[in-house]
């Protein structure tokens, strides 16, 4: 065995057909189907006898490839006409499909290269957080009627929220781990807007820099919108989201079982 | 305002905006100048932090200026950093990310046609990492989500735009003009 690659190292049938077409110095353009066949096959048997799981798209790419080397060895078969054949589906060299997709697969590939290089390059250089200027401004009234917030709009200030908990983490933390029901949670976030007279920003119910905690915090929002405890609100896209107890939410009567983690 | 004052006025608002930097529309705004001041005032900060003696640089990524730390002092920010991680995203990611960039709107199907490959977990680490957003729905049956890149992108290439990619052949007609070129050398090739 000239060569012992592990599939892992390639992103797809293409790519393994773009290694051997590189290794065997061939004209992308002009492949030599039996010779590329031989190789590609012989990569996939090897990967068998190592016992790797090969995945399906591999096995397509040779059932493909043999295709395509039983359709070169044909005589071309008449031209015909007709109404149903259009002369542009009609492809009259098997590999032509197979070319395009490498070619075009290997521009991608080359710009993946072009981006990791950049990547690499704005890796260590660094920017400060912007300075939070928001307590020199004056509260804004809401005059507009806020916008319901939907899921997605959750996620995404809980993305925000992870990303600046994580770069503000304390460089030693030492948490300790305890389970925290859902349904506990759900009743300290309604007592916690009822003392603070709601509404309360999106960010004030994570005051604890661990993924657990934020995580059944999140949870525990979701059920509090299904179950109408609470609503939440956005004043104008990418602003905080803020939550308010809904009226007559006083009182409420949930299962705490159902939210046994 | 003079110059001097100009410049001062410029590094103190960078400094304050960090990493979300300004844009030249707030600085004419902030500062109440013409562009073409602002923009003298940009040149004459990045020639004073050009000294070696400076630790920062003005760079200018997505249309919005801002002061980063020069590179080479990159070295010693990274002793700051107890256990350093690798930045570089996977291949899979990159090639996919590379796809979504050149073709956008684009759906998770015509990126799998593309790579050959099954993409779903590389498109949603672009977008966990908010680097791939969705941007619509392509029409017909099935309304597939359509993929496009976001404004990070760009900040985490250091790119200014995206007309700052590198120019490839994505027409498939080139493609196409170049798989004729092979068929025209075929032909003579027979009828010599």
């Amino acid at each position: 065995m000239e060569y012992q690659v592990k599939i892992d190292a390639f992103e797809g049938p293409l790519d393994l057909l773009l290694h051997l077409i590189k290794k065997l110095e061939i004209d992308i353009y002009d492949i030599p189907v039996a010779v590329i066949t031989e190789q590609y096959l012989d990569f996939i048997h090897q990967m068998q006898t190592l016992e790797l799981d090969v995945a399906s798209e591999y096995l397509v790419m040779a059932a493909t490839l043999i295709e395509m080397k039983s359709r070169m060895l044909l005589p071309k078969p008449e031209l015909l006409f007709d109404e149903e054949m259009m002369e542009e589906d009609y492809e009259d060299d098997p590999r032509e499909a197979l070319i395009r997709r490498l070619v075009e697969y290997r521009q991608y590939k080359e710009a993946a290269e072009v981006l990791k290089e950049k990547e690499e390059d704005q890796a260590f250089l660094f920017s400060k957080r912007a300075h939070d200027l928001s307590q020199f401004e004056v509260e804004k009234k809401s005059e507009a009627p806020l916008a319901p917030t939907t899921v997605y709009d959750m996620l995404s200030a809980l993305q925000h929220l992870l990303r600046k908990k994580h770069i503000n983490r304390p460089l030693r933390t030492k948490i300790e781990r305890q389970t925290l029901p859902v349904g506990e949670r759900m009743r300290s976030i309604l007592s916690h807007l009822r003392i603070m007279k709601s509404p309360q920003p999106f960010a004030s119910l994570f005051p604890y820099p661990d993924r657990t905690h934020i995580v059944v915090t999140f949870l525990a929002l979701l059920e509090l919108m299904k179950l109408k405890q609470i609503h939440c609100e956005q004043e104008e896209n990418f602003e905080d989201i803020t939550i308010s107890l809904n009226e007559g939410g006083e009182a409420l009567e949930f299962d705490e079982e159902t939210f046994r983690d | 305002m003079n110059s001097t004052k100009r410049l001062s006025v410029i590094e103190a608002l960078l400094f304050v905006t960090g990493e979300e930097g300004l844009s030249m529309e707030q600085l004419v705004h902030i500062l109440d100048e013409p562009e073409a001041q602002i923009q003298e005032g940009l040149s004459q900060l990045s020639q004073t932090l050009e000294q070696e003696s400076r630790g920062l640089e003005l760079t200018i990524v997505a249309n919005r200026y801002k002061l980063v730390t020069k590179r080479d002092v990159s070295e010693y920010i990274k002793r700051l950093i107890e256990n350093p991680r690798p930045v570089s995203l996977s291949q899979a990611a990159l090639e996919t990310l590379a796809i979504i960039a050149y073709k956008q709107p684009i759906s998770r199907a015509e990126i799998e046609d593309v790579r050959g490959v099954k993409s779903e977990k590389a498109i949603q680490t672009l977008i966990s990492k908010e680097l791939v957003k969705e941007v619509g729905r392509a029409e017909g049956t099935g309304r597939a989500i359509l993929y496009g890149v976001t404004e990070r992108f760009l900040t985490h290439f250091g790119l200014k735009s995206l007309d700052e990619l590198p120019v490839i052949k994505t027409d498939l007609k080139d493609v196409e003009e170049e798989t004729n070129l092979f068929y025209e050398n075929i032909q003579q090739t027979l009828f010599e």
